[in-house]
């Protein structure tokens, strides 16, 4: 089921009404039977492979806080075993067997094992994730046992955050559901700002942009360098508004509820570098990385070639985390690169900015790293969104020339897109830099506040895109 | 006084409270989307030149005595002065570029409830049946019509499952399309002279090698499309309109059969209808005759309307 439907919207008023209607004590049952609807919505069969590794998890996890020792660690290597067995066989098993046949016609042979005829379950990398970062907390400690599978249950599949995040952790989430939600006002309007902001992004910008980047990008040898730089910019505000319109949503109809998720997107491409990029950008599974195998391959505290070597990992294992294809390892392990490079870099960078004099012009500085580290990223974003690697060197071929016409379908088209990236721009730097401002959105008056949020549902109407298809990350 | 008194005891219950900020906020949405709905629906209805006036006329305003129906091919290949000075009957071409079948039908629909034209050509591509979903995106440019044409109501619900319940909103008919709007109001626009009784040239000439027509040979056919294109020609049939349906010439070395085609001849032939089919025709396979390969330039509009106006006058 697709946050952008009628169908969820009439799922989300059922859901919620019959939520704060029923005792507490039921609640759980109803969430639950709601998340396997939604799960369900998309390819029913693929619930029991949740099914299956949620009972392994659970009993798992029960099974590490009993035991002691080394069985601990057995327990613990079971579980992530299944989850990542999972992961390989739905996921990365015909991507491996490609690999190995191309290998294999190298050596003048041909590949017996057979390929699979299977369709990825949705959003299977999200919740295999959180149900890992479970196993990982209650064998540090961290987290106790949870004895309750309904409850447990309800941890992996909880609909809002089900298949496209933000990745929990069971310390934040599992306690909410024993929690008492009562209908408080402002609690609920603040959720539904969120679900509103969400749609806007989604509708307004990712979906706009989409028309044009898909028309670029889908037709890589018949496009200029001009088209593809713009539709390489287009597309690093789509995935953004896409992702983060999600993440709002999820929040939101979370939030509406009584629950509180994690923030998964804080304003990204303001960033200074790298590294702060990824300190905003999808934040849960940042986080996840940093928490679950930077850290337990040593971090920084280990010597600086071991600690290049674990940045690099991380980040080509994160590329690997959103698609078995190589676009989306070289996007990954350019990520590292940038980061290995910034590191090694730095004491140089620092002197030349002395010597030009740009640290003396703090704003100049700010605006120069600001929009260095937009263009590494968006350069990055070439591999993410190109259809294959051939692909994604035609482009950057034709973008480094820069050489002929912008590709324009309709230009009013263009100028909707230019406007929604505006809109968004002026928002998101009103939200950066000036958070105490006057804000037609938080105005004190009742009136304004609500002709405030009256106009953005009427610029979704008038702007919107409603017969774009799902969001980019569901794939994942 | 009185005010306050009801906001403090909707305020002590917190559901109450929120019901009537959503009813309040809802209202408030009702009266935006209501004027600024109707406005564009004025100025919409307002235009008097570009594509948005083209399909008001076509539905609307048509009274010639022959119509030529389809997507781009048709605008771009059929010069209706051509038909008027071979044949002797005002015409007028309402195709539309990237629309498909389902479209041509709601606006034959249209223009049946207002009169019966004499002759009707309709051009049918390549794929014409090819199930798509873009196909039923298409419509949405039939959605101003929604409210003050119930004929065509079957056709647009078609987009979606909740095309009704969106429909609800006044501004969502015109989704998109404000900046269109804005500029087919100017006075500029007034000027621009795109089309020539809804013909539209293309004046460059192909300059590249003719090479294969590539398209996919075996696709999933959708049904609906079928069915619209049987209820074209009945509706034709049954008000005694003469049908002549085409399939006008490609830019392409290789000869090709396609599944659509194949069935529109097939529907054709058992209902008694013409159908010519020059996708293939070899006297028009010339790079100086087309803009691109599915669309013919202006010289190449000229001998083509010549050589299907000749078949009409045949078949007279």
């Amino acid at each position: 089921m697709l946050f952008n439907s009628f169908h969820f919207l009439f799922f989300f008023l059922i859901v919620t009404s019959l939520y704060f209607t029923i005792s507490h004590k039921w609640r759980w049952i109803l969430l639950l039977a709601s998340s396997c609807y939604f799960y369900m919505a998309f390819v029913p069969i693929y619930i029991l492979i949740l099914g299956i590794t949620i009972v392994i998890d659970y009993f798992a996890g029960i099974c590490i806080e009993n035991a002691k020792g080394k069985q601990r660690k057995v327990f613990l290597i079971v579980s992530l075993i299944a989850n990542i067995s999972v992961l390989c066989i739905f996921k990365y098993f015909n991507f491996l067997n490609d690999n190995f046949s191309f290998l294999m016609h190298g050596f003048g042979l041909s590949n017996p094992i057979p390929y699979l005829s299977i369709l990825l379950p949705i959003g299977l990398s999200f919740h295999t994730f959180q149900a890992m970062s479970y196993t990982i907390e209650v064998y540090r400690g961290n987290q106790k046992a949870e004895k309750h599978f309904g409850v447990y249950s309800l941890y992996v599949m909880f609909y809002p955050q089900l298949v496209a995040g933000p990745i929990e952790r069971p310390q934040n989430l599992l306690h909410q559901f024993r929690e008492k939600h009562n209908f408080e006002y402002f609690r609920i309007v603040e959720g539904l700002k969120l679900i509103l902001w969400g749609f806007f992004k989604k509708l307004v910008v990712a979906d706009r942009l989409a028309l044009y980047v898909n028309a670029v990008y889908n037709n890589a040898e018949h496009h200029s360098g001009f088209s593809f730089f713009v539709a390489t910019v287009f597309f690093a505000f789509q995935i953004y508004c896409d992702f983060s319109a999600y993440s709002d949503i999820a929040i939101g109809v979370a939030k509406v509820m009584g629950f509180h998720l994690m923030t998964n997107f804080n304003r990204p491409y303001f960033a200074r570098n790298v590294a702060e990029f990824w300190k905003r950008w999808h934040i849960s599974l940042s986080t996840w990385f940093k928490d679950y195998l930077y850290i337990s391959l040593g971090g920084n505290k280990v010597s600086i070639p071991k600690w290049y070597f674990n940045l690099f990992l991380v980040f080509f294992i994160s590329g690997l985390w959103h698609g078995a294809n190589w676009t989306y390892i070289i996007w990954g392990a350019l990520n590292g690169f940038y980061l290995i490079f910034a590191n090694i870099s730095s004491p140089a960078r620092e002197k030349f900015n002395a010597f030009i004099g740009l640290n003396n012009i703090p704003v100049l500085s700010r605006c120069v790293q600001i929009i260095v580290t937009f263009m590494l990223i968006c350069f990055a974003w070439i591999f993410f969104r190109a259809n294959n690697v051939d692909d994604a060197f035609i482009i950057i071929k034709k973008i480094s020339t820069l050489n002929g016409p912008l590709f324009i379908e309709n230009p009013s088209k263009m100028i909707y897109c230019l406007v929604s990236i505006g809109l968004l721009f002026i928002i998101e730097y009103k939200r950066e830099y000036y958070k105490g401002n006057v804000s037609f959105f938080n105005s004190k008056n009742w009136i304004i506040r609500n002709i405030s949020y009256a106009s953005l549902v009427i610029i979704i109407l008038l702007f919107g895109v409603f017969d774009g298809g799902q969001f980019i990350y569901f794939q994942f | 006084m009185i005010l306050d008194k009801l906001i403090f005891t909707l305020r002590k219950s917190n559901f109450w409270f929120f019901i009537t900020k959503l009813c309040l906020f809802f209202l408030l949405v009702f009266i935006l989307d209501f004027s600024i709905g109707n406005t564009l629906r004025y100025f919409y209805f307002k235009q008097e030149s570009g594509l948005q006036y083209q399909a008001t006329y076509a539905i609307e305003k048509t009274k010639e005595d022959l119509l030529i129906f389809g997507s781009s091919r048709a605008c771009n290949h059929y010069m209706p002065t051509i038909f008027e000075e071979k044949l002797g009957l005002s015409s007028y071409n309402v195709g539309r570029y990237g629309s498909p079948v389902l479209y041509h039908l709601a606006v034959l629909k249209g223009v049946l409830k207002r009169y019966t034209p004499k002759i009707i050509i309709l051009d049918l591509n390549l794929q014409e049946f090819e199930k798509i979903d873009d196909s039923y995106d298409v419509l949405s440019s039939l959605l101003p019509y929604y409210k003050t044409h119930p004929e065509m109501r079957s056709i647009i619900l078609m987009r979606g499952k909740y095309e009704r319940l969106k429909l609800l909103s006044n501004i969502y008919p015109f989704n998109s399309e404000l900046l269109t709007i804005a500029i087919g109001n100017t006075e500029i626009n007034k000027r621009r002279h795109d089309d020539v009784k809804g013909f539209i040239a293309l004046r460059d000439n192909w300059k590249f090698p003719i090479k294969n027509y590539s398209f996919p040979q075996n696709y999933a056919l959708d049904s609906k499309k079928i069915n619209a294109y049987k209820t074209f020609i009945n509706a034709c049939k049954k008000q005694k309109i003469k049908l002549l349906i085409v399939c006008s010439p490609y830019l392409s070395k290789n000869r090709f059969k396609d599944s659509s085609i194949e069935i529109g001849k097939q529907i054709a032939k058992k209902e008694n209808i013409s159908f010519l089919d020059y996708s293939n025709y070899i006297p028009l396979i010339n790079p100086n005759l087309y803009h691109d390969n599915p669309h013919l330039n202006v010289e190449g509009a000229r001998m083509f309307s010549n050589l299907v106006a000749d078949e009409v006058l045949k078949d007279r």
